[in-house]
């Protein structure tokens, strides 16, 4: 039987021929370390090796800054400068300081990870650059810090779900929203222990941005990765962030047309419509006319999921289609993924109508999904975000979430009640 | 390695608890893992108490896809540290599998669980079996440790202290 796209990646890993249920060691091409959990794994390397030990590999090992940046309490400055002086001492020169952006997106775009690559990370949601072709996890300490040692981990192979999409999205509705579909069918351990791969014209077709929302929330259904095969415009464009050799790679991992996958799944996206995942879980979806007309208080477009410049595009037209007004009383925040992204918004001239209609455009982080840093939800209040999470209590004791896509969020700020982004639109 | 039987009660909890819920996010900038066990399942509807309260030796019960969420090592710690010699559930989220593993931290996959038990149940558990018994109602259960390489690696105590045994082999 043939082999699918990540049990080539593991074989090529490992150096050798594997099939589910093998557990193997695989060389680490990056395992990098965020703000948070990454102190975590520099005391405990240096604990485990004596204050002597070496990492592997200084130029496999890349660390992030990203969960609190910049840092807003002492604790956590003091946690992120020992950080950058492990960095030092290691002779690491892979440091992406609070000026950079969220970890995954900021090692893409600086060609750090490529496709074919195995990377390690601090974040559960690593997997979303499987929309890259790269096979990445979300660890913790005692994995990095076991990697730091050997190079190497061990790893499960998993069984791949072969998921097929098919259909054409209907204007207001998007790759989020089929996610959410996904989600919602597949259940919170619906991928459990397993990994999937996406085919078919829709994915075929999507952007670098869809792509990446699409893999962003295999962890909620407890999966381990997402595959994407890069093609066309996306290939290219992680050629010129990786060099020539990822054509090759590309190549290499392609999956054999009689691959073995546990399970087949077809989806048509032509008929689904505007989706959210209810409070206070993923998985609880409803369409956008179920919940139409709740009332809103705070709205956050971004995160690892949906903060690429294609996010904010999407949700900057729902805005020009309201002449560029929120609700007054709803609080929304615009975070995009990186610098990268953020400079793209201001060349396209996004920042200054956002910031015209009160709208608080931020630097780019992760702060907005916790309920450490800023944009805490308080108690009572309902927010709709695009983040990938609304797990009861997540970003404020209290507080109820609902997930949507950039035009939801957009036309349900307009509007300050959760809003078809159709309506909108017509 | 201490004794294989385990010997407690019981606090229950239900299906996809993250680790939010377990350990929040609010206190991910803590390091030592000896200060963590005080915010365990803070954030748990009517398990808010659980920190005050627990005793060293009770085991935690959940329902399937225990720990799913964050990738953060803290949720293990705060059970570990706290005394908590097992957790049971019908299913465990990936991460949280692996983070119990690597940590030597014992695991328990026993089908139905949630239900079968109340809080404050006494209970037993046998770790090299996976003989569970209800000692308040009598039932009794089988649960599912680790195999394969994690057995392995929780027989060592954790992933760090294999790899140390590994190459202390080679020496």
């Amino acid at each position: 039987m043939g082999k699918t796209s990540i049990e080539k990646i593991i074989a090529r890993a490992s150096g050798r021929d594997v099939k589910p249920g093998d557990r193997v060691w695989c060389n680490i091409d990056i395992s990098s370390a965020r703000d948070f959990a990454g102190p975590n794994c520099c005391l405990q390397f240096d604990q485990v090796t004596e204050g002597k030990g070496k990492v592997w590999d200084p130029d496999k090992v890349a660390f992030t800054f990203d969960l609190q940046a910049p840092a807003h309490a002492e604790k956590v400055a003091n946690n992120q400068k020992i950080i950058r002086e492990f960095a030092k001492r290691q002779g690491i020169k892979k440091v992406f300081d609070i000026n950079w952006g969220i970890g995954q997106h900021v090692m893409l775009e600086n060609g750090v990870v490529k496709p074919g690559h195995v990377v390690l990370g601090t974040d559960s949601h690593m997997n979303l650059l499987g929309g890259a072709g790269i096979f990445a996890t979300g660890v913790g300490n005692t994995d990095i810090v076991a990697s730091w040692i050997l190079g190497k981990l061990w790893f499960r192979v998993p069984e791949t779900l072969k998921i097929t999409v098919k259909g054409q999205f209907q204007k207001g509705v998007c790759m989020r929203d089929f996610l959410t579909h996904l989600v919602g069918e597949l259940r919170a351990d619906g991928l459990l222990y397993k990994a999937a791969e996406f085919y078919g014209p829709v994915i075929e077709n999507s952007s670098l941005a869809e792509r990446i929302t699409l893999c962003s929330m295999v962890t909620e259904m407890s999966g381990k990765i997402a595959l994407i095969q890069p093609n066309g415009e996306v290939l290219d464009w992680l050629v010129e962030r990786g060099g020539e050799e990822v054509r090759a790679s590309v190549e290499s991992m392609k999956a054999d047309p009689d691959a073995g996958y546990c399970e087949e799944l077809e989806f048509d996206v032509t008929e689904l419509e505007p989706l959210v995942s209810a409070p206070h879980a993923p998985d609880n979806v409803k369409t956008v006319r179920e919940v139409a007309g709740t009332k809103l208080d705070q709205v956050h477009i971004g995160s690892c999921s949906n903060g690429r410049f294609e996010d904010i595009a999407a949700a900057f037209e729902i805005l020009k289609a309201a002449e560029f007004k929120i609700a007054p009383h709803v609080r929304c925040i615009i975070t995009p993924t990186t610098r990268e992204v953020m400079t793209q918004c201001a060349k396209a001239g996004f920042i200054e109508k956002f910031l015209e209609a009160g709208i608080v455009f931020t630097n780019p982080t992760c702060s907005l999904c916790t309920a450490e840093h800023y944009g805490v939800v308080p108690s009572d209040d309902v927010a709709m975000s695009t983040t990938n999470r609304n797990f009861l209590g997540k970003v404020g004791k209290g507080s109820s979430t609902f997930l949507a896509s950039p035009m939801t969020a957009m036309a349900s700020a307009v509007r300050g009640e959760i809003t078809d982004p159709r309506d909108i639109l017509r | 390695m201490k004794s294989n039987i385990v010997k407690g009660r019981t606090w229950v909890f239900g299906d996809d608890v993250d680790t939010d819920l377990i350990y929040h996010n609010k206190y991910l900038a803590i390091t030592d893992p000896k200060e963590m066990p005080q915010y365990a399942f803070e954030y748990y509807p009517g398990k808010e108490h659980f920190a005050r309260e627990v005793k060293e030796g009770d085991v935690v019960v959940a329902g399937k896809n225990f720990g799913c969420g964050s990738s953060r090592e803290h949720a293990v710690y705060c059970l570990k540290e706290g005394g908590i010699p097992v957790v049971l559930a019908e299913s465990f989220a990936r991460i949280y599998y692996r983070n119990a593993v690597n940590n030597g931290y014992p695991v328990l996959v026993v089908p139905g669980v949630s239900s079968k038990f109340s809080d404050g149940d006494d209970i037993e558990i046998n770790l090299e079996t996976g003989e569970v018994i209800n000692l308040t109602t009598g039932e009794k259960m089988h649960g599912d440790a680790v195999t394969d390489l994690e057995k392995d690696i929780m027989s060592h105590g954790g992933l760090i202290e294999y790899l140390k045994a590994q190459a202390a082999r080679k020496n």
